[in-house]
């Protein structure tokens, strides 16, 4: 996945109610056929926002995404 | 002729909330101080009478994605609206109860991409971006209860990698400057955000700020030292948090060398805040 990838992921989440409350109650669902690597993937899984973070994924993005966010 | 009546840049989330979750009663008193500076600043702009109000601020992937991130970007339209955003986190609950569309100045904003764009500022243009806090917290502190003068919203892209340089920055705000004196309207022009926080936009060091790096710029502005500003480094800029001082680049372009009376500076540990004024000359 590239950088671009995985903050398209996060505006989805960000700007998409239906596909955020999708994640929120079926993470795995939600991130089925998406083009993660494995370590994309378990951030993802484990909502492990540090490590978003380092992988490329945008501070403001993390911050905003409603119920979320952990400002 | 036209002429700059009021310029002026500040931080952005004048949200006394925010700061007394995030950082605790002394944070909140300390924006609570800047918000009463900022609404007294805001009564010398309008006593300027000022035909239009030029703010030049950043997204916070509010507006623009990454499908595509204008380095520059003009807001032109006879008016912009509020951003609306389900559940918007705190920075953007200062939004709520504000009016939900502002008038834009056509005319003016025209003039600012068209003549850019003749002068070698590739400039986008949007007729549809909304405004989210760091336009709008700054003006509906500046404006309390009194109609907001007409908009011309100016995004710089002070987040999303490559970012325009400090120096280019502050030659787009020679060009408002010019737009301005070449104008018949009377012109006020802020700059929002800062000062340091979110140190290379890394989510571990949320909480730093660069209070050493913040007196150094403060103190550039006050002696007018433009340039050791426009040569300030991208890779400054990130290590420090300073993103968006590229924001106040464009005012310290557009004041071309005035001193900057500091009306507010603070150092709170999760952001240095400040306010500044300019008086252009004539």
């Amino acid at each position: 996945m590239s950088r671009y990838d995985l903050n398209v992921l996060l505006y989805r989440l960000k700007k998409d109610s239906a596909y955020r409350a999708r994640f929120l109650t079926d993470r795995t669902g939600a991130l089925a056929g998406l083009d993660l690597d494995a370590e994309e993937y378990q951030a993802f899984v484990r909502w492990d926002m540090r490590r978003l973070n380092e992988l490329g994924g945008s501070l403001h993005l993390l911050l905003s995404i409603p119920g979320l966010a952990a400002h | 002729m036209g002429r700059l009546v009021y310029a002026a840049a500040m931080s952005h989330v004048l949200f006394p909330d925010y700061y007394g979750k995030n950082v605790g009663p002394h944070g909140r008193k300390m924006v609570e101080e800047l918000i009463e500076v900022v609404r007294d600043m805001g009564r010398d702009m309008l006593a300027a009478r000022p035909d239009a109000l030029v703010v030049v601020a950043d997204d916070h992937l509010n507006v623009f994605s990454f499908d595509a991130i204008p380095a520059f970007c003009v807001r032109i339209g006879r008016s912009v609206d509020r951003m609306a955003q389900d559940d918007a986190i705190e920075f953007d609950q200062a939004l709520d109860g504000l009016p939900a569309r502002y008038p834009v100045h056509e005319a003016l904003a025209h003039r600012v991409l068209e003549d850019g764009l003749e002068a070698g500022f590739d400039l986008a243009a949007s007729w549809a971006a909304p405004l989210d806090h760091a336009f709008l917290s700054p003006v509906a502190t500046l404006c309390g209860d009194r109609p907001a003068p007409p908009l011309v919203p100016v995004w710089v892209n002070c987040f999303v990698a490559p970012l325009p340089t400090a120096r280019r920055c502050a030659a787009l705000g020679a060009h408002l400057r010019r737009v301005i004196d070449a104008s018949p309207w009377n012109v006020a022009l802020i700059a929002t955000g800062g000062l340091s926080h979110f140190p290379e936009l890394s989510l571990a060091r949320v909480g730093e700020s660069d209070p050493a790096f913040d007196r150094r710029v403060i103190d550039w502005l006050e002696r007018g030292d433009h340039e050791a500003l426009r040569a300030l480094t991208g890779a400054e800029l990130h290590r420090t948090g300073s993103h968006e001082l590229l924001n106040w680049m464009v005012l310290v372009g557009a004041v071309a060398g005035a001193r900057a009376r500091v009306r507010f500076f603070g150092e709170m540990g999760r952001v240095d805040l400040a306010a500044v004024e300019w008086t252009p000359a004539a």
